[in-house]
């Protein structure tokens, strides 16, 4: 998620000599990636950072603030730092105004807290603040929406201003909604909620709030409020994820609650944003502060383990070196409770590091540790180097050798190699095919059961290219079998090897095919030829499991010894008819007699069929004398 | 010419030898050869002379003759083929000059020829080529890498499910929508250590200039004992002066994975501008992809010890990291999945 940091803002906490550009370097190297420095027209910039899913805590100036307060004088450059405490405060009158809260599951709402203030003048907030939220894309709308807004992005705590009078009968139930609820947000959408929505229910049954995603219509504060309640949470994060995404709603106050909220920072942010409201809407405090706290905030502690945060690195780290760059983030040291035995603690192996409140969400295990003092001494100070271990004894797999035989083959044979998508519409996918719960659109729904289809239709839309087209593909074919979806198992995903050609002569394809084998080593291989007709044009396919052909694939050769006798070649015609099939012809002329050493097609004329045959004696020099008997035994049995 | 059959042959033969030796002209020989050979020629002239023989004259004369007039035929053949070679007609040099007949070559996809080039570049690391389920339990793709199922990290992966039975305990079928899908099925192959490049076809959906929902990752994987973040730099170093350029450079910047941690986002210096800065890069940088230390509770999931081994791992767009090599200008991912026969020739 990308935030927008004004420069000028940053100021308010971390001083420093450096320019934007150096910060944003600087930023993008240790802590997030600077995407865009923004000059604005008053000479300030606004920082465009992209902020990774686990630093909630970031997504906030003094967030960013904090970060820069680790990283600039690690690099030596000087800062100064400026967080002023919020104060408490007590109300000045005994007139106080009531408010009765129920939480009906104390899950939902880890912590409640609110005030309540009267005499408030609605106005437009001061140019300052009007500015900083402009910066940052938030429009201003008045004082006291403008200010929860400010601290949202200020000390990145999310905060609601109802308009009090408008809580009917001073009471706030919170709750999980029942699905079919109604309720109308503060930008006029009317939402109709599912279940378990966390939202707020006045003493009249009205729904006045839709927790940590947008407040409701009916509770707002405009120009005519008198009286306001300032209202601070910490939600479970993952029922506001829930809500919101149903919804459809990601404001920014949800994504920082989904994230996670500093616990610690509740009440301070509540003070703070107190006394802005009193310096720019005169308010008067008319209650005592409402805190509700339903968890019980344990301070994390991790075990920090020195050598193991060096040898991650790769690089020697000291411990001194690696303390300061914590106490920089704001972590804590402490040692170990003291352990049974007599033995004291070496006061330099303070061995339990205090993760500070922000952080909280985000570090559980020394390697987040040591993510962070290694990222803060910055990973550019890292050598490389390469793995130096043993090489694994893994054999590769020889599906890989052969697809890449293949693919050259096919290539060198004028081939075209394509790259279909696994999806694809429901007729090119195939009867019973495996569809897509959420597909992108009709055309990328269902897994393909053949790749013929898809082949089909790159011949279709390349008809122009030219009279003679090759293409093949090898890739994965999709089918959830009946035996799948009882044993539990994966679908069917196979490997198949797919080649389709347009205007070229059948026995060409074919030879093509059979010389792919030969090349493979594979002496035998039933494959069949598909035709389709599309208007005048004949278009032949085949496809084969890439597995069957490697099963039967081989590197190995054998060598024959060569003959010193001279073979005899003579051309025959035999008769064929309709059911004859050459493979079973050569197989019967050759089983005839062993001297017939080479049967080769030649030609075929109506029903007569002339082979080329090649007749050879191992043990001597064959002679016509011999051949003739031979040639009339193959004459005799097929004519 | 009219010459007897009484004139003496071996004479005849060697009075043509000599005129031969004169030859010097293309021309000139094809007029010998039509002296001799031709029609009305001296040869033809003799033989029509032999019927005025006897029987046994003719039997001896005539096996002389044909010797003799092979002989003479095969020199005069060779002499005008070695003096047309030396002086060609220009619309015989024109003819060389013209383009060769060049037997039809096909073409590979470039996302085999990127697949190629970077399983070569691993080869010498030792590292061994595998492939995963396209299809995967959201277990494999998800759980196992450190991502229960209501975290938000999940979003980033914007996943397609397939429509079929949930699984009892490996949860819903999805498209891996990444490459390290594998990692946690390669370590419970249960050998070690690992050096394993897994290159398989993943899903997203989306569909944009940059994204196909349909496109390949190639994730590398490193488990051993002493792996450290060194390491994943040496190697990433390595492949991108390889497939970029010895000139190139990498950085690592900080990033988030729930699966690795530490994280990291891999940029390589722009090609165009050597890191100046230019239109094409962000800060004369360019990302490559993310990487990281392989996350203890992933190792775990493995059946590893994560105090004994470390690994890191990486993951990157095959078509992406290839169009990132400067000069091949597609300015539109989709083409790959178009089949345009236009397209696929340029390559």
């Amino acid at each position: 998620m990308n935030i927008l940091i004004p420069h000028s803002w940053l100021k308010d906490y971390v001083q420093t000599e450096l320019s934007p550009q150096e910060i944003g370097d600087l930023l993008s190297l240790h802590a997030f990636s600077v995407e865009k420095i923004l000059p604005q027209e008053d000479g300030d910039v606004v920082y465009e950072v992209e902020i990774t899913p686990n630093r909630g805590d970031a997504l906030s100036v003094l967030g960013m603030a904090r970060e820069l307060k680790a990283i600039l004088p690690a690099k030596g450059h000087p800062i100064g730092w400026t967080l002023k405490e919020s104060k408490q405060r007590s109300p000045l009158t005994n007139k106080l105004l009531p408010l009765n809260v129920e939480i009906t599951n104390p899950e939902l709402v880890p912590r409640f807290s609110a005030v309540i203030l009267d005499d408030v003048k609605i106005q437009d907030s001061p140019r300052y603040l009007r500015d900083r939220l402009e910066k940052v894309g938030i429009r201003p709308i008045n004082n006291v929406v403008d200010i929860t807004n400010y601290m949202m992005i200020d000390w990145g705590q999310p905060m609601h201003a109802f308009d009090y009078d408008k809580i009917l009968g001073a009471k706030m139930v919170v709750r999980g909604s029942v699905e079919g609820e109604k309720i109308t947000t503060l930008d006029d959408a009317e939402r109709i909620l599912p279940s378990g929505v966390i939202v707020i229910e006045d003493g009249e049954g009205r729904l006045v709030d839709l927790c940590g995603i947008m407040g409701a219509k009916n509770s707002e504060v405009d120009e005519n409020t008198k009286r306001v309640l300032l209202f601070v949470q910490v939600y479970d994060p993952v029922k506001i994820r829930k809500a919101s995404m149903a919804l459809g709603h990601r404001t920014e106050a949800a994504l920082r609650f989904e994230k996670g909220i500093d616990y610690l920072g509740v009440i301070p942010s509540l003070w703070k944003a107190v006394e802005m409201l009193e310096q720019t809407a005169e308010v008067s405090l008319v209650s005592e502060l409402i805190d509700i706290q339903n968890a019980n905030y344990i301070q994390k502690s991790v075990s920090i383990d020195y050598d193991k945060i060096s040898s991650i690195a790769g690089v020697p780290i000291s411990v001194r070196e690696i303390q300061s760059i914590l106490t920089g983030l704001g972590f804590e040291f402490e040692a170990e409770s003291q352990s049974k035995s007599k033995e004291s603690i070496d006061p330099v192996e303070k061995n339990k590091v205090v993760v500070p409140s922000w952080r909280n969400n985000d570090v559980e295990i020394l390697e987040d540790l040591a993510e962070e003092v290694i990222r803060i001494l910055g990973y550019y100070s890292l050598p490389n180097r390469l793995p130096s271990g043993e090489i694994p004894l893994k054999p590769s797999n020889p599906i890989f050798y052969w697809e890449n035989v293949i693919k050259d083959f096919f290539k060198f044979r004028g081939f075209f190699e394509c790259c279909t998508a696994s999806i694809t519409s429901k007729d090119l996918a195939g009867a019973d095919a495996l569809p897509l719960k959420n597909p992108l659109n009709e055309d990328f729904a269902y897994f393909r059961k053949s790749l013929v289809p898809q082949l089909l239709e790159v011949v279709r839309s390349n008809k122009n290219y030219s009279d003679e087209l090759r293409i093949f593909e090898i890739a994965r074919i999709y089918s959830l079998t009946e035996e799948n979806r009882k044993e539990g198992q994966l679908p069917e995903q196979p490997f198949m090897l797919c080649l389709v050609t347009r205007g070229v002569d059948f026995l060409e394809f074919k030879g093509d095919i059979e010389a792919l084998l030969l090349e493979m080593g594979i002496k035998s291989f039933h494959f069949e030829i598909k035709t389709h007709k599309e208007g005048q044009e004949t278009i032949f396919s085949c496809e084969i499991p890439l597995k069957n052909l490697v099963a039967v694939a081989t590197k190995n050769k054998v060598y024959t010894p060569l003959v010193k006798f001279n073979s005899i070649k003579e051309d025959v015609t035999i008769k064929v008819d309709e059911k004859a099939i050459y493979e079973d012809i050569i197989a019967t002329i050759k089983k005839l007699d062993p001297r017939i050493f080479l049967v080769k097609f030649k030609d075929i004329f109506e029903d007569r069929l002339t082979l080329s045959l090649e007749f050879l004696d191992r043990e001597k020099q064959i002679t016509s004398e011999d051949v003739a008997p031979i040639r009339e035994k193959i004459l005799k049995k097929f004519n | 010419m009219e010459v007897s059959i009484n004139s003496d042959l071996e004479k005849l033969k060697k009075q043509v030898e000599n005129e031969l030796k004169s030859l010097s002209t293309s021309k000139a020989a094809d007029e010998l050869w039509l002296k001799y050979f031709g029609k009305s020629g001296i040869l033809k002239s003799i033989a029509s002379q032999i019927s005025s023989l006897s029987p046994e004259e003719k039997k001896d004369f005539g096996q002389k003759f044909n010797q003799i007039k092979s002989a003479l035929e095969k020199k005069i053949q060779d002499c005008i083929t070695e003096l047309s070679q030396k002086e060609e007609s220009p619309l015989e040099k024109f003819y060389k000059t013209l383009p060769g007949k060049k037997p039809k070559i096909g073409h590979l996809h470039i996302t085999t020829q990127a697949i190629r080039e970077i399983v070569e570049i691993f080869k010498p690391l030792g590292f061994t080529q595998v492939r995963y389920p396209e299809i995967d339990w959201d277990y494999y793709a998800f759980e196992a890498l450190n991502m229960p199922s209501t975290h938000p990290a999940r979003d980033e992966w914007e996943t397609f499910f397939v429509d079929a039975p949930e699984h009892a305990t490996l949860g819903k079928m999805v498209i891996t929508p990444h490459t390290s899908s594998g990692q946690v099925r390669e370590m419970l192959e249960g050998q070690l250590p690992i050096r394993m490049l897994n290159i398989s076809r993943c899903g997203r959906r989306q569909s944009d200039l940059t994204h196909n929902p349909t496109f390949y990752q190639f994730e590398g994987l490193v488990i051993d004992k002493g792996i450290n973040i060194t390491h994943l730099k040496g190697v990433l170093d390595y492949f991108a002066k390889n497939f970029f350029g010895p000139d190139r450079t990498t950085r690592l910047r900080p990033y988030d994975f729930r699966f690795t941690e530490p994280s990291f986002e891999v940029d390589i210096n722009c090609g165009l501008c050597k890191g100046a800065g230019c239109k094409f890069c962000k800060g004369g940088w360019l990302e490559l992809g993310g990487a990281g230390m392989v996350h203890p509770n992933v190792l775990i999931a493995g059946k590893i010890d994560p105090q004994e081994y470390t690994g890191f791992a990486f993951g990157w767009g095959v078509e992406r990291t290839y169009m990132m090599k400067s000069g091949t200008k597609i300015d539109d991912i989709r083409l790959l999945l178009s089949n345009d026969l236009r397209f696929l020739e340029q390559f």
